[in-house]
């Protein structure tokens, strides 16, 4: 349905999007609890995998696969949450890494998917597109509710001050299970996404450097309320393209809008600078990460920017 | 054989160490875990094969080239991504090393190209038996600077005053600041203290190698982490003797279980200690995680 509209390299943009907020929420239902993950990576390649096995050995049609993929992943994420309670901070991070690359080692080794050569003709999903914007539009209404609920309440207490929340009567060993489990489960969903929309995966599909890129999402885009993953996750996503597309928009302009010499020095300056191949954009995006983290620690996002956003058009409407 | 595989297992080890050892100086008077090591790693095996292959050096004026270099990338790192962040935002410091980590891996692929390059052969190949063991002038040489350099840093740390200045922040930050040592000065110092012995660990590698590529630091990083954790968190002694353990595991694993199951062994040790022995297996200096 929703294929239709835009073109291929659009198409293509829309869904990677889509699919990095949605890893994005797998990182922060943990977060939201104070358990840092870096390993959210090796639940995407559990939820693509288990998935995968399902349609392309058992024939199981793609929600079904779908579904029992991302559970799978959810039981596998509480068989980690569980050894993850008793450690936090740099040790949780460096347990969940240690997860991510054992997974890694694992699937490169596993001869029934393909091993060391990969996943291969994991059938194609159509629907790719519908069903990534389906689950977002789900995840987003779950959040909202979540924020007003006792249970959202109880985990940013966790995050606040554990022992606090413990004295205050809060459950805090299941919670803190719940949420690793839960995000797990949606790390899977974006896992089987993803493989059924790129039919092929292998082990350095889900490496490293992808979970450092789901840590960013969260925390680029403000960790306090749920929007930051969705702004941090499209801003990251999009920020690699959108410098590729300013050096056609530079070219859009009339010439005669560049006479006189240091204007067309500062142009053809400007224009060299933006002729990015591939690793330019990166460096570009490297220092961009770091200006964004020393103007913005807290990331675009703020609880506190929200609030002055819709008290300042509050304030318009009554003007 | 085994002896040979000891051999193998301690040369893997000893850059696994030196590595490591930056990590931890820098986690101790930062609580920050410095992702860019790794790259700064592959910095120095640039700027080792560059001086050999453009100034025609000798591996000395290479080693001494990486060091001045690495050292000088130190210092702009904590100038220009570490101090500008908040303190009271470690995760943000985090993400600005993996700023820096990008930044440093891609000018690395756009300057030098993303293929390996070949190391030129800088010391003579002579091999020397000793015993049941072969073992190469390569080797010896590796061997050697790695122990050298470890035990200046050691009698650096344990007995000179800017070395007390560093134990002290790392136990305690505003404690330190308040008996008057200046923390600032401290951190820089131990950038480039750490990155200095990274651009070094960075030649050898290549040297032992024989092959550097703008990709050689992730690898480095992740078990650098691992040997970290291993000897305790900013816990130089035990970096050390963590570095050259994890060298020997791996050489071991991978001759008699099999090279796949190599670093499937590495991370169950690393989550083994993290569950039972979080302190690592030396005892750790800053029990708090960041």
């Amino acid at each position: 349905m929703l294929d239709t509209l835009f073109d291929g390299y659009t198409r293509s943009i829309l869904v990677f999007t889509g699919i990095n907020i949605i890893a994005a929420y797998s990182f922060y239902l943990p977060f939201k609890t104070g358990q840092v993950s870096l390993g959210q990576a090796g639940f995407l390649a559990v939820g693509a995998y288990a998935a995968g096995i399902m349609t392309q050995k058992l024939g199981l049609p793609f929600p079904v696969a779908l579904l029992v993929g991302g559970a799978i992943t959810g039981l596998v994420g509480v068989g980690v949450g569980f050894p993850a309670l008793r450690i936090r901070g740099i040790y949780l991070l460096l347990l969940t890494l240690a997860f991510a690359e054992i997974v890694q080692g694992v699937v490169m080794t596993w001869e029934y998917t393909g091993g060391a050569e990969g996943f291969q003709r994991i059938p194609y999903n159509a629907y790719t597109l519908d069903y990534v914007y389906g689950l977002l539009v789900v995840l987003l209404v779950a959040f909202a509710r979540l924020e007003r609920s006792s249970l959202g309440r109880a985990m940013d207490s966790i995050h606040e001050d554990e022992l606090a929340a413990e004295v205050m009567g809060i459950n805090v060993v299941s919670i803190k299970l719940l949420a690793f489990g839960l995000g797990a489960f949606v790390a899977g969903l974006a896992g089987a996404l993803f493989a059924h929309h790129a039919t092929y995966v292998d082990s350095t599909t889900f490496n490293i450097l992808v979970g450092v890129n789901i840590l960013m999402f969260v925390l680029v885009g403000g960790s306090s309320t749920y929007w930051g993953p969705v702004i941090g996750a499209a801003f990251l996503t999009l920020l690699p393209e959108f410098l590729r597309m300013l050096r056609e928009w530079l070219e859009l302009l009339p010439p005669e809008w560049v006479e006189g010499a240091p204007l067309k020095r500062i142009y053809a300056f400007v224009h060299e600078f933006l002729d990015f191949e591939n690793e330019k954009r990166l460096i570009a995006y490297g220092i961009i990460l770091i200006v964004m983290m020393i103007l913005r620690p807290d990331g675009i996002l703020t609880r506190d920017s929200l609030r002055r956003f819709f008290a300042g058009r509050r304030e318009g409407r009554l003007a | 054989m085994i002896y040979q595989q000891l051999i193998n297992g301690l040369m893997l080890g000893a850059s696994y160490s030196l590595v490591a050892i930056g990590y931890t100086l820098i986690f101790g008077v930062l609580n920050l875990l410095y992702f860019a090591h790794g790259e700064v790693f592959m910095v120095g095996a640039f700027i080792g094969l560059y001086t050999v292959i453009l100034a025609g050096a000798n591996i000395y004026v290479a080693l001494a080239g990486a060091m001045i270099a690495c050292g000088a990338l130190g210092a702009l790192a904590v100038v220009a991504t570490v101090r500008p962040v908040s303190k009271d935002h470690p995760l943000a410091q985090l993400i600005s090393s993996i700023g820096v980590t990008i930044v440093l891996q891609n000018m690395a692929i756009y300057i030098f190209g993303g293929q390996q390059m070949a190391f030129p052969e800088t010391i003579k190949q002579e091999l020397y038996r000793l015993g049941p063991v072969i073992i190469s002038s390569v080797q010896i040489f590796i061997l050697v600077v790695a122990v050298v350099l470890m035990a200046i840093l050691w009698l650096f740390i344990e007995r000179t005053k800017m070395g007390r200045a560093i134990r002290a922040v790392a136990e305690n930050h505003e404690t330190a600041a308040l008996l008057g040592v200046n923390v600032n000065r401290v951190v820089l110092v131990t950038f480039v203290i750490s990155s200095a012995i990274a651009g070094i660990a960075g030649v050898l590698d290549g040297v032992k190698n024989s092959n550097v590529s703008p990709f050689m630091g992730l690898e480095v990083a992740v078990k650098g982490l691992v040997v970290m954790l291993l000897g305790g968190l900013g816990n130089v002694t035990g970096a050390m003797v963590g570095g050259i353990l994890l060298g020997m595991v791996e050489i071991l694993s991978a001759a008699y279980i099999g090279t796949t199951q190599r670093d499937f062994i590495t991370f169950a040790i690393l989550i083994l200690i993290l569950l039972f022995r979080p302190s690592g297996l030396f005892g750790t200096r800053t029990t708090e995680g960041s």
